[in-house]
């Protein structure tokens, strides 16, 4: 009979069981999907490791003898060692608007138990020693660009073009996130790609590389120290022109994975806990009006011989329902969608799909939690039953001391308040734990809004500082080694696109600062240029300096440096005569992508004693008087043209138009906006629901106050107003306090988001918080449109027979 | 003669209760004169309540014609219904129905602010005795002191009538005179019309005419020529 009890009491206040439910729905949907999602990607990630031995540690170098390589291995702690050639080229024609590169990583056919080796997905073995030079491709490059198995690729190989055989089609641990450079934020598979190839079919492309090798990578003994393999290897490869030794840690695609599972796992902890606690806290409410309200019938079930017990039961059942529905149902979404959400981010960070099911385990988890947060709440909700006694239940409660508040006391404050106006600001004092979890809610969610919402300038501070502020050149001639700088500069000065053109030399440096050391490029810029400009925080443009570095904010963070300190700086480059020189930081700069040093050009040339040097042009071109109509002031067809001039080149790598590059990076970008649209919906869901609780139990608990203002003669339009006025009342503290709620959880947010590869600006636009004050004042609204439908209904004549 | 203030022909209500239709109203014919003070008396169930809920604007009738002046109350909107109760009504019942987070003044002032024509809230406060009371929340006055705190509230918003259901059902004998001498006094000095209803016959005795409802119909009227004064009814 009390189950019929529960079901029809429930049914009364659907709506605010509802927006429990809804709550409760969302918080387990995110934790067993995200979950889900974070087991899978680890067992797919580690079992992709552990089947393509994925290296330890990453040795780059300018070159060694292959022979070597054997003698390495035995260094004490390496277990799998492997010599590789690696190499960019250019591919010729693919796409006719845009550079597209290859990343060519040679494989030892010979070899056993080769690291970091190819998972081959369709295709043949590579074969050595053919006429015909075979290779695998990368699994997202051969679909991106719709290439089909055993076409030939034309490649851009030490000048000039040769052509390759797609044998097959496969994926590497070591690129599961492939980036170009260290400047890009999304892997962009339509214009760079890794191929790879047998040592030999290398050296027929490179002949100057036989029997060479520029690239180790190792895998680790048990139980081996990296940095003692390190120290080893960094002193065995001096004379190679060892460029850096890094561990699996700092490699980018493992990094940008393990991060990216990191997060997940943190969101599926923080999340389902905040919208349990709101749901949590919603209920208690409802249940402590609920037995309030029910003080008569709960006086008659324990005058009939209910013990407390059951009567207490009886009030937690409805907990329990709510909790276990909700924990269910949300567990089953959250199951159904951690397969597609699965399958959605294996492929973007391009590893197998292989993984065991867990599901069960996160359902019943989710449930446990739901269930057991619900009983709390309800628990403390209803626990005021087991103090009645039988005959004082069935009595009215002793009227509440209703005294002054605070705010009465302040005099100019109190006399400008309507009546209505004093109602409202008295409510809200006196049921003080209420208006403290409506204000928590509504700062919370205007928070989230606020905070989601500039994850988008954010993302584009983060990019567009980069390539609108920083870069304002139109196209980047890179070359395949360092060039002369006086020669190009004379060549480009006789090319008719070439409007303006600044040189770049960017040079691999390890710096080191006491026992700090990290490997980072030099970038060396002519002073005063245009076409890179290094800003500092204010934005306003620094000149490279001729006396030292320029360091972003992040190196300087780990090297822990401040203007005025000394580094060492070591680098391959470096003259035979120099072991390393000492260079001192003049300026420290705000860098969001990447992390550089940079220095006068001149200057730079001087400390490495090998002339004047380039390794790069920026350029901004405009069209030749000559060309056709309609060629545009975009630059682009000039880009074109000298793309063309460029085709053959052998020393230039490739020609990079800005704009292409920002262009890409936007539209990477717009997946990225479905992620915030979800955070803002999440948002909104939960200020509504709190706001549509907040406004019903009101409504339940006042609807005598209510009907007897509209026997008064009040429209309904009057009397809503009083409950919304406490509600925007509150709402308005409660959005401000958002702000600084928003600006310390994007300040949480950045600092864990920060990595080497990025710094992640923690700035809150105006914009941002105007449209989460927007987003939240029109949930806010929605809500209390249900409210008016509700006073609407109000019988007054069945409210005010009855007595309090 | 007094001038006509209320005129109700035929008035039914009807409830539908699942399958069976129940008659709170079979047919009631019922006038209001200006200042007159009306006793409604009748037993639990004979429809006194579910009347003044229609004569005050918080109900419709099913069926009937109902009248206030030339206004077709019957066929008002919610809207005009709403201006009507502000208006024209001023409201007591049994369980004073104040609000519990405004002070005697302020509850009075609530009403009054909303009226066109409202009258002075201290005025109307030392009138029933409350000046002293003026700051006090209704859990801190007595039900007496409430009552006549919803009394003061009814009138501050100058209403033509005074519509009481059951206003001494709650309240002791002293208490209970004293909120009946305050409603014949306003009866007289404000020139309201006031109706009370009740079921306690002693009370008609203070009443200028006295309705007798029985199951839903108006079974007599009766003009009392000498009304008692509050002050000497007793029960």
């Amino acid at each position: 009979m009390l189950w019929k009890k529960m079901f029809r009491d429930i049914l009364s206040s659907k709506g605010s069981y509802l927006a429990c439910l809804v709550l409760v729905l969302i918080g387990l949907v995110v934790f067993t999907s995200f979950s889900i999602l974070r087991e899978n990607l680890s067992f797919s990630k580690e079992y992709f490791y552990r089947e393509q031995n994925f290296a330890h540690g990453f040795v780059e170098l300018e070159c060694m003898p292959r022979g070597e390589v054997e003698r390495l291995s035995r260094i004490e702690g390496i277990s799998d060692i492997s010599g590789r050639m690696v190499k960019e080229v250019r591919v010729h024609e693919l796409r006719p608007e845009a550079s597209v590169y290859l990343k060519l990583v040679s494989l030892d056919l010979a070899e056993l138990r080769r690291v970091n080796d190819v998972l081959l997905l369709q295709g043949d073995e590579l074969a050595a020693g053919e006429e015909e030079l075979d290779a695998w491709i990368d699994n997202q490059f051969f679909e991106a660009n719709g290439l089909e198995l055993y076409q030939e690729l034309e490649i851009i190989a030490g000048g000039s073009l040769k052509r390759v055989t797609l044998a097959g089609v496969g994926m590497s641990p070591e690129f599961t996130y492939p980036l170009r450079d260290l400047k890009e934020i999304y892997p962009n598979p339509e214009q760079f790609g890794i191929a790879f190839l047998s040592l030999e079919d290398m050296e027929a492309l490179f002949p100057e590389t036989r029997g060479r090798v520029n690239d180790l990578v190792f895998t680790l003994e048990p139980g081996a120290d990296f940095e003692r393999v390190k120290e080893r290897l960094e002193t065995e490869l001096e004379q190679y022109g060892l460029r850096t030794v890094y561990p699996r840690e700092e490699q980018v695609s493992h990094l940008i994975l393990t991060e990216e599972i990191k997060q997940i796992g943190n969101m599926s902890r923080v999340l389902p806990l905040l919208f349990l606690f709101i749901a949590g806290v919603i209920l208690y409410i409802m249940l402590k009006r609920l037995v309030e309200q029910q003080r008569g019938q709960i006086g008659i079930m324990k005058a009939f011989g209910y013990t407390d017990t059951e009567v207490v039961v009886h009030y937690l059942s409805y907990a329990l329902l709510v909790g276990s529905i909700g924990g269910i149902a949300g567990g089953i979404i959250g199951i159904v969608l951690a397969a597609p959400l699965t399958g959605l981010l294996l492929e973007f960070f391009n590893v197998p799909e292989v993984y065991e099911s867990f599901a069960l385990r996160y359902l019943l988890t989710g449930l446990l939690l739901s269930v057991a947060v619900f009983l709390f709440s309800g628990y403390h909700g209803c626990k005021q039953v087991l103090k009645l006694k039988p005959a004082e239940a069935m009595r009215p409660p002793a009227p509440a001391f209703a005294g002054k508040t605070f705010l009465e006391s302040v005099h100019f404050f109190w006399e400008m308040l309507t009546i209505q106006g004093k109602m409202a600001v008295r409510n809200l004092s006196r049921n003080r734990s209420r208006t403290f979890f409506l204000f928590l809610g509504i700062m919370v969610s205007c928070a989230v809004v606020a905070m989601t919402w500039s994850l988008n300038d954010m993302i584009d501070k983060l990019i567009f500082f980069q390539f609108e502020e920083v870069e304002t050149y139109d196209a980047k001639i890179t070359f395949n080694a360092p060039a002369d700088r006086k020669k190009v500069e004379r060549e480009l000065q006789g090319v008719p696109e070439v409007m303006w053109a600044e040189p770049v030399l960017e040079v691999p440096v390890k710096l080191s600062h006491r026992w700090l050391e990290e490997d980072v490029l030099l970038l060396g810029l002519t002073g005063p240029g245009r076409l890179y400009n290094i800003l500092d925080a204010s934005g306003r443009r620094i000149t490279p300096s001729e006396e030292g570095l320029i360091l972003s904010e992040r190196l300087a963070d780990n090297l822990e440096v401040s203007i005025g300190s000394t580094l060492e700086l070591e680098s391959p480059l470096l003259h035979s005569d120099d072991d390393k020189v000492e260079v001192v930081v003049v300026e420290i700069v705000p860098q969001y992508v990447g992390m550089n040093a940079y220095m006068e050009l001149a200057a730079l040339e001087e400390i490495l004693k090998r002339g004047e040097l380039a390794t790069s042009f920026l350029v901004n071109v405009g069209d030749p008087p000559a060309a056709p109509e309609g060629g545009g002031g975009d630059g682009g067809n000039a880009i074109s043209a000298l793309r063309d001039r460029y085709r053959e080149a052998g020393m230039v790598t490739g020609v990079d138009g800005r704009e292409e590059r920002l262009e890409q990076t936007r539209e990477l970008m717009e997946t990225f906006g479905v992620a915030v649209y979800l955070y803002v919906f999440i948002g909104v869901i939960t200020c509504f629901s709190i706001i549509y609780s907040a406004s019903f139990i009101t409504l339940s608990e006042r609807s005598r106050e209510l009907a007897s203002m509209m026997v008064l003669g009040m429209t309904t339009r009057e009397v809503f107003a009083v409950i919304t006025f406490e509600q925007w009342f509150v709402s308005v503290f409660a959005m401000v306090a958002g702000l600084p709620l928003a600006m310390l959880m994007q300040w949480g947010f950045a600092r864990e988001m920060t990595t080497d590869l990025y710094t992640v600006p923690a700035s809150l636009t105006p914009e941002s918080f105007l449209m989460a004050l927007l987003i939240t004042t029109l949930s806010i609204w929605l809500a209390q449109r249900f409210v008016l439908r509700g006073i609407e209904k109000l019988s007054l004549v069945d409210v005010l027979k009855t007595r309090e | 003669m007094a001038k006509l203030l209320i005129e109700a022909r035929n008035i039914k209500k009807r409830y539908q209760m699942g399958e069976v239709i129940v008659y709170a109203l079979r047919g009631v014919d019922f006038t209001l004169y200006e200042k007159e003070l009306v006793v409604v008396l009748g037993p639990s169930g004979s429809g006194k309540s579910t009347l003044l809920n229609i004569i005050g604007g918080m109900d419709r009738a099913s069926e009937g014609e109902f009248y206030f002046g030339d206004f077709h109350l019957h066929e008002a909107s919610e809207r005009q219904l709403t201006y009507y109760r502000r208006n024209e009504v001023g409201f007591i019942f049994q369980f004073y129905n104040l609000m519990p987070n405004l002070t005697a003044y302020e509850n009075i002032d609530l009403s009054a602010q909303i009226a066109e024509n409202p009258l002075d809230i201290d005025g109307l406060l030392e009138q029933v005795g409350l000046s002293e009371r003026r700051d006090h929340f209704p859990s801190q006055l007595s039900g007496g002191e409430q009552q006549r705190v919803a009394i003061a509230r009814g009138l501050a918003k100058n209403p033509r009538m005074l519509l009481c259901d059951e206003p001494t059902g709650s309240l002791d004998l002293a208490s209970g005179i004293q909120v009946l001498k305050l409603l014949r006094d306003f009866c007289d000095d404000y020139q309201k019309t006031v109706v009370i209803i009740t079921h306690n016959t002693e009370i008609s005795k203070m009443a200028d005419r006295v309705v007798y409802l029985k199951d839903g119909l108006v079974d007599k009227v009766e003009i009392n020529d000498s009304p008692l004064s509050a002050e000497q009814v007793s029960w």
